[in-house]
């Protein structure tokens, strides 16, 4: 009886940390945006969502598999948040920030309704030949969800690199921490802008990929995530790539021992549960600064 | 001369003026607007949009033979059609819509429970004829508007003799993973362990998914733990798929059950057919090549040429909505008198054109109910398609006095 019970807890561990892995993604997307500019970017489910549905069409247009169609998506949904941050957030960018949440709201419309035309009403499964399942002692891990883990991981790996070793990096970091004292050091600041777009949405398609693969993308799904993203972000600290990682990994785990042993009904709810705690108990999250 | 001339010339204009025109007026054809309201979009797209092709069909082949013959007249059928998004707003808006503003007196498709069950709230107010398709909730028809009529038969009709199926092949410990949330599953479910639970049988677990949930693991991994020796699965086939598909890939292998009603291309989509083999799928008689006779076969075909798709398992139910209408009409001598096409509905018997093969009361196709039956059959995925094995044990004269027991 105790093994069964070990092997049901690996089991729904392990199933939290893949789902929690596209909660990362999401979120790192998000806070990026909100860290810097404190915009609420809710547009960005929609992004990810054009991601899964870019991806599946590169791999039946040209007969690529996932992940080369993962990796050419990326720097088109880069370039679409530089169009983003250039045509709907910079015109507001020194508004109030209810402009900026309703130009948010109007451009999760917009894509979602481009999504719509140019995709169709349809889920679609994006295509893997990643099959196969490892089995110790009666955990069972299919090997997509395995490359799910390992891609985030890239991805975060990559994230930081750029951040913390490169130029560009220092760049936003600077911006991130005083953007009137960056200007006067230098720093092109509409530049940072563009780039820290560019990296959300990139980040945004590799989610929306991998959320194709492993379920579906279809209308609708985009709203979910995107409600999730800013729950990871409210648990694990506005504005805190460390407290995103983690942030998306506990809620992802929460939901799935939620549903594994107190009720399936709950799963779901499990975010805004975590949100109203947070929000009453650690406002600034797990690692957000006080 | 000259003016007897020109006043001849004139007279002959005018005559074939009038005879032309004149000819025409009494010649014109007539034309009759059909409503349909349905899920086009959305979750409840997989149902509602081959219903609405199907009703098409069924409009062009009718119209190419001289449309619905009525006393003298004939009438060719025009379908003004809305998407109700299996909403239960937006379908009781569509529908008002057609009512108020196209003028619309028969109205057909209604794949889903939802909106179809907003809709039938009022209906009977409504100088109208309804004719439901897949929605399969039971309050549908329990009401006994007297001018609703539904081709589908309750998803507890099918559900109780799934029930005893299921205890016939020796399951004893069953754990059902499946759409709770919506009524009519609930229904197929609550009737499956009745008849279940008479044959030895006992239900051990009752896991949810909603219409949108893709991610069913936490929800299998939970079942898997407490070993069932079978499995049951009941909700629309795009969630669904991916039930079956992760089950597999957590090893669970026990004799596995569904309520979803989804062709083999829908299933596809999501699992591979190694995913799928060995399942079995407990509904009606629906569109399956083994059960159809040579209208089905025809009806097969045309769809798939006309919508290079073929026919979901839904789409038939629509397809003889339209045939109902048609022998109503005529039969009823009028286009405008609701309640006298109801009447007709009400005596008629299967219509030749039917697809489905539906089990006559009292050798009308529907009882007092305005329901239909079909039979119920147990279905085997073998070798990427779906394999009909064996009826179910059902009786629907039982049924359709269980569904009068109801009304209040």
């Amino acid at each position: 009886m105790g093994g069964a019970m070990i092997i049901e807890v690996a089991q729904q561990i392990f199933n939290g940390i893949v789902i929690g892995s596209v909660y990362v993604l999401i979120a790192l997307g998000l806070t990026v945006i909100f860290g810097i500019f404190g915009i609420a970017h809710f547009a960005h489910g929609s992004v990810a969502m054009f991601g899964g549905y870019l991806t599946f069409y590169l791999t039946q247009r040209f007969g690529l598999s996932l992940f080369p169609g993962m990796a050419i998506a990326m720097p088109i949904g880069a370039l679409l948040g530089i169009l983003i941050e250039r045509l709907a957030y910079r015109p507001v960018r020194d508004d109030p920030h209810i402009n900026a949440f309703i130009i948010a709201l109007g451009l999760t419309m917009l894509i979602e309704g481009a999504d719509l035309l140019l995709f169709g009403a349809d889920q679609v499964v994006i295509p893997s030949s990643y099959r196969s399942v490892i089995n110790i002692a009666g955990l069972a891990m299919v090997e997509l969800r395995i490359y799910v883990v390992l891609t985030t991981c890239a991805l975060i790996a990559a994230m930081t690199v750029l951040l913390s070793s490169t130029r560009t990096g220092k760049a936003v970091r600077a911006v991130a921490q005083n953007r009137s004292a960056a200007i006067l050091m230098g720093v092109d600041v509409e530049w940072v802008s563009m780039v820290v777009f560019a990296i959300s949405s990139a980040l945004g398609i590799a989610a929306g990929a991998l959320i194709g693969a492993l379920f579906a993308v279809a209308p609708g799904v985009g709203e979910g995530l995107v409600v999730k993203g800013f729950a990871v972000l409210i648990l694990g600290g506005l504005g805190s790539i460390p407290g995103a990682i983690v942030g998306g990994i506990v809620l992802g785990v929460s939901e799935t021992l939620a549903a594994g042993f107190i009720s399936s009904a709950y799963k779901d709810g499990i975010a805004f549960l975590v949100m109203i705690l947070v929000l009453l108990f650690r406002p600034e999250g797990l690692l957000g600064k006080r | 001369m000259k003016r007897f001339e020109s006043r001849l010339y004139l007279g002959i204009v005018a005559m074939v003026a009038v005879l032309t025109f004149g000819i025409g007026a009494i010649a014109a054809e007539k034309e009759l607007a059909i409503g349909v309201s349905d899920a086009l979009t959305g979750p409840g797209a997989t149902y509602g949009l081959p219903q609405s092709n199907a009703v098409q069909l069924a409009v062009e082949e009718i119209n190419a033979k001289g449309g619905v013959k009525v006393g003298k007249d004939s009438y060719k059928l025009r379908v003004i059609s809305y998407d109700d998004k299996a909403n239960p707003t937006e379908g009781t808006n569509a529908v008002r819509k057609l009512i108020d503003r196209d003028g619309v007196k028969y109205i057909l498709g209604f794949c889903c429970s939802g909106p179809t069950s907003a809709v039938a709230s009022f209906i009977g107010r409504e100088d109208v004829v309804m004719l439901v398709g897949n929605a399969a909730e039971r309050a549908i028809t329990a009401q006994g508007n007297p001018n609703l009529f539904r081709t589908r038969p309750p998803a507890d009709y099918t559900g109780s003799a799934a029930g005893t199926f299921v205890a016939q092949r020796g399951a004893k410990k069953l754990a059902v993973v499946g759409s709770l949330d919506v009524s009519f599953y609930r229904q197929y479910i609550e009737a499956f362990e009745r008849e279940f639970e008479k044959g030895g049988g006992k239900i051990i677990a009752k896991e949810s998914y909603s219409a949108t949930d893709r991610d069913m693991t936490p929800q299998l991994t939970k079942v898997r733990a407490l070993n069932p020796d079978a499995l049951l699965v009941t909700g629309y086939v795009e969630p669904s798929s991916f039930v079956y598909r992760q089950a597999f890939d957590l090893g669970m292998k026990m004799p596995r059950y569904g309520f979803t009603s989804g062709s083999e291309e829908m299933f596809l989509k999501v699992a591979t057919s190694e995913q799928m083999e060995g399942i079995w799928d407990l509904r009606p008689t629906e569109l399956t090549v083994e059960a159809l006779g040579p209208v089905g076969k025809a009806f097969l075909a045309n769809y798939t040429k006309k919508f290079n798709i073929p026919p979901a398992p839904s789409a038939p139910y629509a397809y003889d909505q339209v045939y109902v209408l048609k022998h109503a009409l005529e039969n009823a001598g009028t286009v405008d008198d609701t309640k006298k096409v109801a009447a007709e509905i009400r005596k008629l018997a299967v219509p030749p054109e039917a697809v489905m093969k539906y089990i006559p009361i009292d050798k009308k196709m529907f009882d007092e109910n305005g329901q239909a039956y079909t039979s119920n059959g147990a279905f085997q995925w073998k070798n990427n398609k779906w394999t009909y094995v064996s009826d179910l044990p059902s009786d629907p004269m039982i049924y359709s006095k269980f569904l009068r027991s109801l009304r209040k």
